[in-house]
């Protein structure tokens, strides 16, 4: 992956291979206390402790079907973080669902670039428009104050009554509005 | 900024628009999105398909995702399905190409071979 943005993506992949219908995404970037954090919740069928073992080890993969054992979405994104002073968690519970956190070193070298993390937002919605997602900025710069951005596809679908939200008027809204949210509150890197 | 009475606006004209039509999903486009697929580029070309169809106002068709589907070596892969005609699978696909497909496939229902993996 070239950066964060698609690592997201891959979790929330995952997510939808563990057949969640509520995906709860928060991107912290805090200049003050100098991290840059994901925390991803899902309400997918989650994995018990021998699971949470095999996910983190790049010879494992869920899919039946493989031959040759290669899972490295999860531990290439813990890896990741690792390498920039920052740590990887990873919660389930059978039946209830999972929670990842994430934290890097924000001024870290090593740090991946974010990306265009309003792509992955976008495309994971229109792409899975039977999921809902909640999608959280929250920006803690050091002469602004916090400032931060929801997007909520329960409440904007509740608007939309019968047409569906990835109808292509629906899409390019969702871009700007998206897009707004990033502006306002600095999560974009120049 | 944006706001949800913007969407009551969009959401009246959709539902004009909407009630004219005998099927509201004429063609899907389906990207594979798994880990392979994601790090070769699956988004952005999503993405061009998104913004290809909003530009020329095609409201018929339906982009979608699905999983890794075991043609890594072909990713981005992106399947085109309508109904009665064979499922064609496209790979190595990038905005270019997907540029190509809208122009060529979706509007002019004309295959282009050269992109094909699989029709079935």
């Amino acid at each position: 992956m070239q950066d964060l943005s698609l690592h997201l993506m891959d979790i929330i992949e995952n997510s939808i291979t563990a057949e969640a219908t509520f995906i709860d995404v928060v991107i912290e970037r805090n200049e003050v206390d100098n991290y840059l954090k994901f925390i991803i919740t899902d309400n997918g069928y989650g994995m018990d402790a021998k699971d949470i073992d095999k996910a983190v080890n790049p010879f494992y993969t869920s899919k039946a079907q493989r031959k040759i054992k290669v899972g490295l979405g999860i531990p290439l994104f813990k890896q990741n973080a690792e390498f920039c002073n920052g740590f990887f968690i990873l919660e389930s519970k059978k039946n209830i669902g999972t929670k990842i956190t994430v934290q890097f070193e924000l001024n870290n070298i090593d740090r991946m670039p974010l990306g265009n993390i309003g792509d992955t937002m976008l495309t994971s919605i229109i792409g899975h428009p039977n999921v809902n997602f909640r999608f959280e900025l929250i920006c803690k710069n050091k002469n602004v104050k916090m400032s931060k951005f929801v997007v909520n596809t329960e409440e904007i679908k509740n608007e939309l009554g019968d047409v569906p939200i990835n109808y292509p008027d629906v899409v390019q809204y969702l871009d700007e509005l998206i897009n707004e949210g990033i502006k306002k509150t600095y999560m974009e890197e120049h | 900024m944006k706001t949800l009475a913007d969407l009551k606006k969009i959401r009246e004209q959709a539902q004009k628009n909407m009630s004219l039509r005998e099927s509201n999903n004429r063609i899907k486009i389906v990207i594979g999105m798994g880990t392979s697929g994601i790090a070769m580029g699956a988004r952005e070309v999503m993405k061009t398909f998104l913004n290809e169809l909003a530009n020329r106002k095609i409201d018929d068709v339906l982009v979608t995702q699905t999983g890794e589907k075991g043609l890594s070596s072909m990713e981005p892969v992106v399947d085109i399905i309508e109904e009665g005609k064979p499922t064609i699978t496209y790979g190595l696909v990038n905005s270019e190409k997907a540029k190509r497909i809208v122009s060529e496939h979706i509007v002019n229902g004309k295959v282009i071979e050269e992109f094909v993996v699989e029709a079935k």
